[in-house]
């Protein structure tokens, strides 16, 4: 009976450009199916996997950044997806939060005594819908992604089991996140409805090649994916589950949340308005000046009065997330190359700082309080030293990677002639700066205080182990390497400016 | 909508340049969709209230297989009397003691609830109306579920395996969420 079966006409499949896909969702795959056969699996092992795979990806990025640079951008499977710099870049992001964020969990599963193959899993196929929305050049190939990417984050949230606050953070997150989601998806429907397309070249074509008589369905569409990207990358107003979420959620898997989410969802939104919608661009960079404003000033501000750490890095991270805004508003190839370098330099920064909040927040992960951070300094004084050096390179200070970064954007934004958006970042850099100084004045100068009230408050930190330690160590040492010798980021940024191919 | 759909239907059907037997067909799912539906929202009862929205559902895919739409017929079974009927009537089980008659819901919510229906009916209505009015059928060409099984496991497979990594994702953190240990 299958002797007259037809041989179908399969579309040729760059199996090559898929293979950071490939190797991470099978090594998610296969570690599932391992642990579900082996019923004592070595501790190490998910972790140790999950790094190897990250790794991996990181190797398998490297010819895969030649070929591109030497033979340009693709795109296959009828323009479905692509790869180009700015995939690869974001992709090697991911590659090394994954890594990251294994190293941290480990450490932390062992201290909170939590069963722990799903975190790997569940880490190893986020990040694969970070690479896939990172490669897609269809929206609806992008909603996969960012769904795929999004549901296992969800998960990760909830994952202690003990403590409430990790349950109500996942329950907030998946509900606002779906919300989202649903704005995202309307907003890929009116494009659609006005364009004809989903696929971003055939867009981007139809854009510029057509003059619109009508164009409300069009901006309609622009707004609800500005809202549904704007609140995956937490910016104000569509920021309010960031630090509920951000304090309640297990400490590595925030170091991810802040790090690989947030590359994947600047990665979407660079692809779909700086690259797609380009040729309209007047008409969505004042929503996206207004929501940088708002997203770098709400952040900065709101941040000073907090007095947990996890939450100020919370609303430090919206910030950041505003400051990525005024590169992608610039729209331009030097901004869309600032935003990158800054997803690069921030990426650095939010493993290395978590994974100094997730040494010191203890066992039952709840000393976050500015408290616990009293005196650190002289107890613990490279732990204290390394977190200096993360909070001055999240302030900007010069001599550290976080200069490159914010001056990058705020170069961008100048030379796209908007002075008020680059003024006003800088006054919030200032803010900023006070909430990283606060907590450097409790590391440094407020010790006096355990003395007398030692069974008080005063916390003993117990030492690094050394996952968290690598973190800190490699990521310290990167933002001081970057901020003296930034060029070698900033021209792979440079190289990896995203590039349109139609299918 | 369906009342207009069910009146057109009957002209044709009058008209005689037609398939008859398709016509008949259609008039009787047309009549069986309109009481299940009517009954639908006038029982006093949820559970029966979801199982008559199973009729009018399963009307809808017995159309599609009429005018040749054999896939989104059956997919049409499968998500929405599968999948989304299945999850009201969970929802309705876990959320509720009794399942008998309810009384609330014949209040000053009726009310709400004609006016969102004639608000969907209208705007419906008027863009099927608009956008397709006169427009035939194309019954010389009906979409084969072999094509779209072609193109899915070729032009799309990597949305396609991206979907069922989402689902596994998904699958996972129910399991992980919903443990106790």
């Amino acid at each position: 009976m299958f002797a007259q079966a037809e041989t179908v006409a399969t579309p040729e499949v760059l199996w090559w450009a898929l293979v950071p896909l490939l190797v991470l969702a099978g090594a998610a795959v296969l570690l599932l199916t391992v642990a579900s056969l082996v019923r004592r699996l070595p501790e190490w092992l998910p972790a140790a996997w999950t790094i190897v795979a990250g790794l991996a990806v990181l190797v398998s990025v490297v010819p895969l950044w030649n070929e591109v640079q030497d033979d340009g951008a693709r795109s296959f499977l009828a323009g479905a997806v692509g790869i180009d710099g700015s995939t690869l870049f974001v992709t090697a992001l991911l590659a090394v939060a994954v890594v990251a964020t294994a190293l941290l969990s480990r450490a932390y599963l062992t201290r909170e005594d939590l069963p722990g193959v799903e975190l790997y899993v569940l880490l190893l196929l986020s990040a694969a819908g970070g690479v896939v929305m990172a490669s897609a050049n269809d929206l609806i190939v992008l909603f996969l992604g960012l769904e795929l990417l999004s549901i296992a984050v969800y998960v990760m949230a909830a994952l202690h089991l003990r403590r409430i606050q990790s349950q109500e953070a996942a329950l907030k997150y998946f509900v606002l996140g779906a919300f989202a989601s649903a704005f995202l998806l309307y907003g890929i429907a009116l494009v659609y409805g006005a364009t004809g397309a989903t696929g971003l070249a055939r867009i981007a074509g139809y854009l510029s090649t057509t003059i619109l008589l009508e164009d409300g369905m069009l901006m309609a569409g622009f707004g609800l994916l500005l809202v549904g990207l704007g609140f995956k990358v937490a910016a104000v107003p569509f920021h309010a589950w960031a630090p509920d979420v951000y304090q309640g959620a297990p400490t590595p898997v925030v170091a991810w949340m802040a790090a690989g989410v947030k590359a994947a969802g600047f990665a979407a939104l660079l692809r779909v308005f700086v690259l797609t919608f380009g040729s309209w661009s007047g008409e969505w960079q004042p929503a996206v000046w207004g929501l940088a404003i708002l997203t770098v000033l709400g952040g900065s501000v709101v941040a000073v009065v907090q007095t947990d750490v996890k939450r100020m890095l919370a609303y430090s991270s919206i910030a950041h997330a505003g400051f990525l805004l005024v590169g992608v508003q610039a729209a331009s190839d030097r901004g869309t190359a600032a935003v990158l370098t800054y997803l690069g330099v921030y990426t650095l920064l939010a493993c290395g700082s978590f994974a100094v909040v997730t040494v010191v927040g203890g066992a039952g992960d709840d000393r976050h309080g500015i408290d616990a951070y009293r005196g650190l300094g002289a107890r613990r004084p490279w732990l204290a030293g390394a977190f200096a050096v993360l909070l001055l390179g999240q302030a900007g200070v010069p001599f550290t990677a976080g200069f490159v970064a914010k001056f990058g954007v705020i170069a961008a934004a100048t030379e796209g002639h908007s002075y008020a958006l680059a003024g006003i970042a800088m006054v919030s850099a200032a803010v900023a700066a006070f909430v990283y100084l606060r907590i450097l004045v409790a590391l440094y100068m407020e010790d006096r205080h355990l003395e007398d009230d030692d069974e008080a408050g005063a916390v003993e930190v117990d030492p690094a182990p050394w996952g968290p330690r690598i973190v800190i160590t490699v990521s310290v040492a990167l933002v001081l390497v970057l901020g003296v010798v930034p060029g070698p980021l900033v021209d792979l940024a440079k190289d990896a400016v995203p590039v349109l191919v139609g299918g | 909508m369906i009342a207009m759909a069910a009146l057109q239907g009957f002209d044709s059907l009058m008209s005689g340049d037609t398939v008859v037997a398709q016509n008949i067909a259609f008039g009787i799912l047309a009549v069986v969709m309109i009481v299940a539906a009517l009954r639908m929202v006038t029982t006093g009862n949820v559970v029966h209230a979801a199982l008559y929205l199973v009729i009018v559902l399963a009307g809808v895919a017995g159309i599609f297989i009429l005018l040749g739409a054999e896939f989104v017929g059956v997919t049409q079974v499968l998500v929405y009397i599968g999948a989304i009927v299945v999850l009201f009537l969970f929802g309705i089980m876990l959320t509720r003691g009794a399942l008998g008659e309810d009384e609330e819901a014949d209040t000053e919510k009726r009310r709400m609830a004609v006016l969102v229906g004639v608000l969907v009916l209208v705007v419906t209505g008027g863009a099927v109306l608009d956008s397709f009015g006169d427009a035939a059928v194309n019954r010389a060409a009906p979409s084969l579920t072999a094509e779209i099984g072609d193109t899915i496991f070729s032009q799309y497979i990597v949305p396609f395996e991206a979907v069922s990594v989402l689902l596994l994702a998904a699958l996972i953190g129910a399991i992980v969420v919903a443990r106790k240990d």
